[in-house]
């Protein structure tokens, strides 16, 4: 009975890096709490709300869907659809060769990862430069990102400085400042040179077709300001039926993901670039990608469809704190990611489903999300869901079950068990009869065996 | 479901759910929860068919093993009067869990109405018969962890409530408390090396406030924080809220 | 395409199909996202330049402070929004060099760009701006130091105002500070890919 994969991971971690991915979470964690219930008399009410707007979007895609293409439209959007990866990918290269164009810089977009466009795109002859500074230094080192809003939580400053010195960026100096200083002047001719500029959404507001970006460092207002073409990848679930709507949005996608009131910038795109403007792009294009989201709609687990990727309940998460965000061989990792992976991995469920097994189910991550999904519900039916498909890596190191259900269902059997049960207290822990005993005496103390002991006291006292 | 939505007290009459790990290690917690049942004014039933809520099932995968298990203690406790636990996560099965697990089955309407009438201890006590404060003196620091299964519901701002108002009683503070102790049923042998280091920083915590005793409304967590805490060689006194409440009576 | 359309479309249907009823749109009061610990200042102004402080922006209200702050740091080389160029040009000494257009293959040449804002948000000391009212992306992007003009009647009180008031226009933008990140061991780093100082100048 091995142990589960997460857990083999976490105890390879070495010390420094879970010390560093503990330090951070639990900082960001501690900073976003204080300042939602500073500032606001009902968080709760808030995340409530922001969930129940989600949902709402969510249940009405069938009328959404098409309302906010046809006003993507009239703003002078092109509006394309992708039911899979492949199709995401394809539709990216086929814009680009439209216009002969060869060169690509992104801004921080999961669903670009999702449908691994880098991989794709350079197959054909395209260079798709990351140019988030962490999503960059993962680039650079062919390293993936271990955290949704803080992709290289995992390393350190001096790790970073000896890649930038690998890469040709200037000598080893590992001041952050430096470091940033770097990526800055190596980035900003990349952008000037590019074709095409590539973003994500974090929302698009059916009522007005907004798309709304959220950025703390500039890339994506520089990816459209000096290309001159841009392309939106949006998962089919970041609509927002009304701008007004942003306003509980953006408020709590801030807060919960870098304790910021606003991020520095947020980009309110409806179009083109205005005709008076010298710079940014001609041609917006919006890709809507499904890639296994209509399939999660379809599922009991549709309300994580609701998230708005602010990393809250990795950060608040003990099992991601001490494992990391590669321990969960993902896209997505933490909470949100044992929810979403194993789901968006379709056929390959069974590949990730000793995901939903990565929690204490504590509750701390629905405690925390903005939009108040019940991720340990969601986890539960994933587990029941893993248990039925079979998978030997969902059953890893779980005791079985139908045993122990039909003794605790025969009270006779059980009163006998409790009773029976006192020989614990004689064997010495590697002769323990029961695996799940002998997995916990390995780190832990049993208590001493009482089993029938209150029954009896019960049975045989006076009643006041 | 929510514990929110349960039917209001009317009556002293309950029944005793143990809890399997009273039943089976913690005999002198189901003691205390009985007299201080019995304190206030309650009489009590206990159903001897009990055995345990299905949890373990629940949590570890096996719904149909869960459901099984389920349904034999909606069986044994039946009828209208309030059911007891001196557990969070056990009553959290039973009015949560469990109506999860039943969504498609043609019997979610009794296993709703056991969640319903489904109390952890210190909940009932003050949310259920409004009880305010507790009488009789305890002279300890008291670091009270914050059991999982009792976030959003009465339990915890309930034992803060009878605790402070002990006289002797100090509740005192520790780092990270919404943080889980690292337990999690069959999680803590699935993933033995995160559950340790979770209950190792736990504990960290929690000797850094020096309290007298560990306490809390749930013998789970505090079962695997003190079998740590042995087998690193540094015991630590545990009581589960109830004992405590039982204890203070005695200089009442 | 157009059978990947069809076919999201199909598929978003089928899922929804077996729903007895949808989620209703829950509606909320903008109050409740108004931050209770900013008391209202008489003055708007005020108001957004504490917050703007409060995010390490920049909040001036002299033209001479501007030129103090740009000659202390000799930042002396920069863009200036020809419409705005008029009435700033006799501010600037004669040893500063300041265009009136944007030249994006010395983007390094410019240590500032001075472009007018559309408005400002005072609960997030927030600067608003648009595509029409800036005369290039690249000049209010690429220098180290950004600064809004902005007028005191163009201040929102909070972000559910100046929602309210979403201009019509294709790229509108909320600053909020100097461009930053915290990639590299959660410090805090200003001026990553866009201004290290984000100047709101009040008209
Ligand atoms: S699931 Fe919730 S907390 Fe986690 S990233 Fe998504 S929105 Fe944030």
């Amino acid at each position: 009975m091995a142990q589960q994969l997460i857990d083999q991971f976490a105890a390879r971690l070495p010390a420094d890096r879970r010390a560093a991915v503990y330090q951070s979470t639990k900082t960001t964690h501690e900073k976003r709490t204080a300042m939602l219930f500073d500032q606001f008399a009902e968080p709760h009410r808030l995340r409530a709300l922001a969930g129940g707007i989600k949902q709402h979007v969510l249940e009405n895609l069938d009328t959404l869907l098409p309302a906010v293409e046809a006003k993507l439209q009239a703003n002078g959007a092109q509006v394309h659809w992708a039911a899979t990866a492949e199709a995401a990918c394809a539709a990216v290269l086929r814009i680009m060769q439209a216009r002969g164009a060869t060169k690509l810089v992104k801004a921080k977009t999961m669903v670009s990862e999702e449908i691994a466009l880098e991989h794709f795109l350079a197959a054909h002859g395209i260079e798709a430069l990351e140019t988030d500074l962490g999503e960059f230094i993962v680039q650079l080192d062919h390293d993936r990102p271990s955290h949704i809003v803080r992709p290289i939580i995992h390393k350190n400053r001096r790790e970073i400085a000896q890649s930038f010195e690998r890469h040709g960026l200037g000598a080893y100096d590992d001041d952050p400042q430096t470091i940033t200083r770097r990526a800055r002047q190596f980035l900003r001719q990349k952008y000037l040179q590019a074709d095409v500029g590539l973003t994500g959404a974090n929302f698009v507001s059916v009522e007005s077709g907004r798309l709304v970006l959220v950025t703390n460092e500039g890339n994506s207002r520089f990816s459209l300001a000096a290309p001159k073409c841009h392309i939106a990848l949006v998962g089919i679930e970041k609509l927002v039926p009304r701008d007004r709507d942003l306003g509980l949005l953006l408020n709590l996608l801030a807060r919960s993901a870098t304790a910021q009131q606003l991020t520095v910038y947020t980009e309110f795109i409806t179009g083109p670039k205005a005709a008076t403007q010298p710079d940014g792009p001609e041609e917006l294009h919006v890709i809507f990608v499904d890639n296994g989201r209509t399939d999660v709609l379809a599922s009991e687990c549709r309300a994580i469809l609701r998230c708005i990727r602010c990393g809250a309940c990795m950060n608040v998460c003990p099992v991601y704190r001490q494992a990391s965000g590669h321990a969960y061989r993902s896209v997505y990792p933490g909470p949100v990611g044992a929810v979403l992976s194993p789901l968006l991995a379709g056929k390959k469920f069974p590949e990730l489903a000793d995901l939903p097994k990565a929690s204490s189910l504590c509750g701390a991550c629905h405690e925390v999300c903005p939009v108040d999904i019940p991720i340990p519900d969601l986890l539960l039916r994933l587990r029941d869901q893993g248990k039925r498909a079979g998978a030997p890596l969902a059953a890893a190191g779980t005791p079985p079950m139908g045993a122990w259900a039909l003794l605790a269902s025969q009270p006779a059997a059980w009163k006998a068990a409790l009773l029976g049960g006192k020989i614990i207290n004689y064997l010495p822990t590697k002769l323990l009869p029961v695996p799940p005993l002998r997995a916990w005496e390995k780190s832990r103390t049993l208590p001493e065996w009482r089993g029938g002991e209150f029954r009896r006291w019960l049975r045989h006292r006076t009643t006041p | 479901m929510l514990n929110a939505e349960r039917k209001p007290v009317t009556g002293k009459r309950v029944q005793l759910m143990a809890t399997c790990l009273c039943d089976a290690f913690y005999d002198d917690v189901a003691r205390a929860t009985v007299e201080v049942l019995e304190h206030a004014g309650c009489t009590i039933d206990f159903p001897e068919g009990q055995t345990c809520c299905g949890q373990p099932a629940l949590n570890g995968g096996d719904w149909a093993a869960a459901r099984k298990v389920v349904r034999h203690t909606v069986r044994t406790f039946a009828g209208e009067d309030p059911v007891i636990l001196p557990s969070g996560s056990c009553a959290a099965m039973l009015f949560h869990g469990a109506p999860l697990a039943f969504e498609h089955e043609p019997d979610l309407a009794a296993v709703e109405a056991l969640g319903r009438r489904t109390w952890e201890l210190l909940d009932f006590l003050v949310n259920g018969l409004g009880l305010t404060s507790w009488p009789g003196r305890y002279d300890a620091r008291i670091a009270l962890h914050r059991a999982c299964h009792a976030r959003g519901t009465g339990s915890l701002p309930a034992a803060l409530t009878l605790l402070r108002s002990i006289r002797g009683v100090e509740v005192v503070e520790f780092g990270e408390l919404e943080q889980c102790c690292g337990f999690g049923g069959t999680f803590s042998v699935a993933f033995p090396h995160i559950s340790q280091a979770m209950g190792d920083l736990k504990l960290e915590h929690i000797r850094a406030a020096r309290p007298d005793l560990l306490a809390s409304v749930d013998m789970s967590c505090l079962m695997h924080l003190s079998g740590r805490a042995a087998h690193e060689g540094q015991p630590i006194k545990i009581r589960h809220v109830a004992q405590i409440l039982r204890d203070a009576l005695a200089s009442a | 395409m157009s059978s990947d359309r069809d076919t999201i479309l199909a598929g978003v249907r089928a899922a929804l199909a077996p729903l007895a009823a949808r989620a209703p749109l829950p509606d909320w009061d903008r109050d409740l996202v108004r931050v209770r610990t900013l008391q209202p200042a008489a003055d708007p102004w005020a108001r957004f330049a504490a917050r703007l402080t409060a995010v390490n922006g920049t909040p001036l209200t002299a033209v001479a402070d501007l030129v103090a702050l740009l000659e202390k740091n000799q930042w002396r080389r920069g863009y200036c929004d020809p419409a705005l160029w008029p009435q700033f040009q006799g501010a600037f000494p004669a040893h500063f060099t300041v265009e009136t257009a944007f030249d994006r293959t010395r983007v390094d040449d410019y240590d500032f760009g001075l472009t007018a804002a559309a408005g400002a948000i005072a609960e997030t000391g927030t600067l608003i701006l648009t595509d029409r009212g800036t005369s290039s992306r690249l000049a209010a992007l690429a220098p180290w130091v950004h600064i809004a003009v902005l007028r005191r009647e163009q201040i929102y009180a909070d972000i559910s105002a100046a929602l309210a008031a979403l201009p019509d226009d294709p790229n509108v933008i909320w600053v909020t500070g100097p461009s930053k990140t915290a990639d590299v061991e959660g410090i805090l780093i200003e001026g990553v890919h866009g201004p290290g100082v984000q100047v709101a100048l009040l008209q």
